[in-house]
């Protein structure tokens, strides 16, 4: 984990050292940006939550749904945050908003459909723990420095070919340098902002666990939501064993290494994995 | 299995793994005393009977040689044949060593027949102090390892929150199984 911030640093560090040394509209850029990141902090949590079509409910629409969440914020010391509910038969759950206070906890109707009371706390607690850390901060200010790279490299390509007219070599050659680095520092950003994000869920599952005291719980839950590979199978033993020892079909362990670099989440068999190290802690047997 | 045996199609099942059945002695009292599991007095072992007169013959000498030793400490023995056409010899005893004992004694005896490959498992049923339902502990030979069945209200359920609890509490105490995908199910358990 800190290494990723090292290297986060390290970048932003070069694009910077980069900019100043193009020193061409540098002020412009900054203020644009400035004006992005602001408008990305302020309305991501709306533009998302209408994306889901979801409705926020009042504790007599959703009575159970509310009373979760109210146990879970009184665990975490947290305000309320405000609850809502999604459409769709999709099983999904999220959180949104810069703080504790203008916080949103969404979850769809397929996931209240599919999964049981302790498993759906589980995954309420994985989506507060995500507000109490306030990973949309942390996750828009950690995209700050890709964004500006990204704005950058678009002004560029719309531009590029106009002031090209007009300059001298020297200066020319200086803007198509500007151009490639910020590009090259939006790729690697980026891949690094996934690897931040993959660390939050991991930090938010960890804090669901500690929340709600029940690991196995959420594995239970992310099993069933996930529906993957690492799933506990419903096919019997006995009508499983011939078919198994006809022809050894079993998953096959995928190679995950390039998928990986670019999700936003880790490999489930992953977070089982830990989850199941957290229940033994649990339970004094790690 | 050999590269020659794949490309010809030839194929073996697979062989009994080391036996470490005799963990659940020793994992029983642990379940007992820190995990709320107390034994049904019930176990059974699995297996395909093959319809050779060599088989049959292992078969019903084995049977009544765990029926003799059964008696001897108040074990009794039952026979039934499932839907999936597999053979449950049932154990029913308040002693649970007995039991593992017995257990041991079929397959030894379908081992030393040379029918090994053709057990499937071994079931221990226990009813559970935080469900009304009971768990199970199955152990898979070809394996070597154990793993938690915990069924749940409704047709076909399982509690795998209850899977994972009991997983992690009776850690290293019992081999268990570390592939999930392997955790197969046995529903309608005559246990």
């Amino acid at each position: 984990m800190l290494f990723t911030i090292f290297l986060l640093g390290l970048v932003y560090a070069l694009l910077i050292a980069v900019l100043i040394a193009a020193g061409a509209g540098a002020v412009t850029i900054a203020i644009v940006a400035a004006g992005l990141f602001a408008l990305q902090l302020f309305t991501s949590d709306k533009i998302a939550l209408a994306s889901m079509g979801a409705r926020e409910v009042t504790p007599e629409e959703a009575p159970q749904l509310h009373a979760m969440v109210d146990r879970l914020c009184v665990q975490a010391n947290i305000p309320k945050p405000r609850v809502a509910i999604a459409q769709t038969p999709m099983p999904n759950a999220f959180a949104v908003g810069r703080s504790p206070k203008t916080a949103t906890v969404c979850a769809t109707t397929g996931i209240l459909q599919l999964l049981e009371p302790a498993e759906l706390e589980a995954v309420l607690g994985h989506e507060i723990t995500h507000v109490l850390n306030r990973d949309v901060v942390v996750m828009t200010i950690a995209s700050f420095f890709a964004s500006i790279a990204a704005f950058i490299t678009q002004f560029g390509f719309f531009f590029g070919g106009g002031f090209g007219g007009n300059r001298n070599n020297n200066n020319n050659n200086g803007f198509f340098v500007v151009i490639l680095v910020s590009a090259a520092v939006y790729v690697i950003s980026f891949l690094l902002l996934q690897a931040l994000s993959r660390y939050r869920e991991f930090a938010a599952d960890r804090g669901s666990a500690i929340l709600t005291g029940r690991p196995s719980a959420l594995i239970s839950a992310l099993m069933k939501i996930d529906g993957g590979m690492a799933r506990i199978p419903q096919r019997d033993l006995r009508s499983a064993s011939s078919e198994l020892a006809a022809f050894y079909i079993f998953p096959p362990k995928a190679k995950q290494g390039l998928t990986n670099l670019f999700s936003t989440h880790p490999p489930l068999a992953a977070r089982i994995e830990r989850l199941q190290r957290l229940e033994a802690q649990l339970q004094g047997t790690a | 299995m050999g590269f020659f045996d794949v490309l010809m199609g030839r194929r073996k099942l697979a062989q009994p793994a080391p036996d470490r059945l005799f963990a659940m002695s020793t994992a029983y009292v642990t379940m007992e005393t820190s995990m709320g599991l107390t034994s049904r007095g019930t176990a059974a072992i699995v297996f395909q009977p093959l319809a050779t007169a060599d088989f049959e013959s292992i078969v019903r000498d084995m049977e009544e040689v765990v029926r003799a030793t059964a008696s001897d400490s108040g074990t009794t023995v039952t026979s039934s044949d499932d839907t999936y056409g597999f053979r449950w010899l049932v154990l029913r005893g308040s002693d649970f060593d007995d039991l593992v004992v017995g257990i041991n004694a079929v397959s030894s005896a379908l081992e030393a027949g040379g029918y090994g490959d053709r057990v499937l498992c071994a079931v221990f049923g226990f009813d559970d102090d935080r469900r009304k339902r009971p768990v199970y502990w199955i152990y898979n030979y070809k394996r070597g390892a154990f793993y938690p069945f915990a069924p749940a209200g409704g047709s076909e359920q399982r509690d795998n929150e209850r899977e994972f609890v009991l997983k992690a509490q009776i850690g290293k105490e019992l081999p268990v199984e570390q592939e999930l995908e392997r955790w197969f199910p046995l529903w309608g358990t005559p246990i």
